[in-house]
């Protein structure tokens, strides 16, 4: 019994240290990827950013934080805003950014 | 009266450019190059805000009939006006301020230039929409100079590829040339680069650029 529960809080260990926290903005403005390069620099400059993704069509800026660290939100608020751009929505979602890549990909096919 | 046409036509000109932002992001440096036959320049500049920059730059240019030319060179400072940020588009209002010297091979030494100008410009994915108009004065010099340009992508790309666009140029350039420079070019944008290549009506191949860092 003790063993299992020993293996069952390992497991859940495990389970949370791989949950993924990605903050995604909707930003207004972002129609061009010569001018909205600014914005990735930063954000991946930052020192709890794992990926970053940006969308375009969609007006969608993702951060993935690294295992274990925290995301701050407001500094990659005021980054985009500081970039020239509006941030109109700030989400938290556990999808990778890899995963919002290929789901914006299989949405337009 | 001449005022409100010379405000007209800033605005007009300024109708046009959103890719062709003439400063990047904060802490950037950004290289252009424009060559043709009868024009060629090139810049640098550095941006110390969101909003403001300063470069140097150098242009020649040849009249039509090639017995005119013109050197300059200057300092410059770039900046972000008026920003609207729309759901699926851009609209900017910049200002340039040119500050240097000209030469000619119609006058000898070179004279003090001050060349102030105005972009407009509209963008969304996939339309592009710009106007630039720039007074180029020194004493008994009037190079003042007007650009529109329009253009559309061919389609949607993700923010890492290339996108291809399709972008056509009305330029005049006052005592150079008498005649609008009409030029169709294809535009290539990757997120730190793009390039321009074209050619106008009497067949004078064009290449544009920018890059940033």
């Amino acid at each position: 019994m003790k063993h299992t529960l020993i293996l069952l809080a390992a497991l859940l260990a495990a389970g949370a240290a791989q949950a993924v926290t990605t903050t995604k903005l909707t930003v207004n403005g972002m129609v061009c990827a010569f001018c909205a390069q600014g914005i990735e620099k930063k954000l991946k400059a930052m020192p709890a950013t794992e990926a970053v993704y940006v969308n375009l069509a969609d007006k969608v800026v993702a951060v993935q934080a690294k295992d274990g660290q925290t995301l701050d939100v407001d500094k990659i608020r005021a980054e985009v805003k500081d970039a020239g751009y509006d941030v109109v929505k700030v989400e938290t979602v556990a999808d990778t950014v890899d995963a919002m890549r290929s789901a914006a990909k299989a949405g337009k096919q | 009266m001449k005022l409100r046409r010379a405000a007209a036509a800033l605005l007009l000109a300024a109708a046009g450019a959103a890719q062709g932002a003439p400063m990047g992001f904060k802490d950037s440096q950004m290289a252009m190059g424009d060559f043709g036959p009868r024009w060629r320049e090139a810049w640098v500049n550095h941006a110390f805000t969101a909003r403001d920059a300063i470069g140097v730059g150098g242009l020649t240019m040849r009249s039509d009939d090639d017995r005119l030319s013109r050197e300059v060179a200057e300092a410059t400072y770039t900046r972000l006006v008026h920003r609207v940020n729309l759901p699926h588009a851009q609209a900017n209002a910049w200002f340039v301020m040119g500050l240097g010297g000209i030469r000619g091979n119609d006058f000898g030494g070179t004279r003090t230039l001050l060349a102030p100008g105005l972009q407009l410009d509209y963008e969304t994915t996939r339309v592009y929409v710009a106007a630039f108009a720039r007074l180029y004065r020194a004493d008994d010099l009037n190079h003042d100079y007007a650009a529109l340009r329009a253009g559309f992508s061919f389609y949607e790309v993700e923010y890492e590829q290339t996108q291809p666009w399709l972008v056509l140029e009305a330029r005049r350039m006052r005592g150079l040339s008498e005649q609008i420079e009409w030029t169709p070019m294809l535009r290539f944008i990757n997120k730190s680069w793009f390039v321009e290549a074209g050619a106008n009506q009497d067949g004078d191949a064009r290449f544009n650029f920018m890059y940033i860092l």
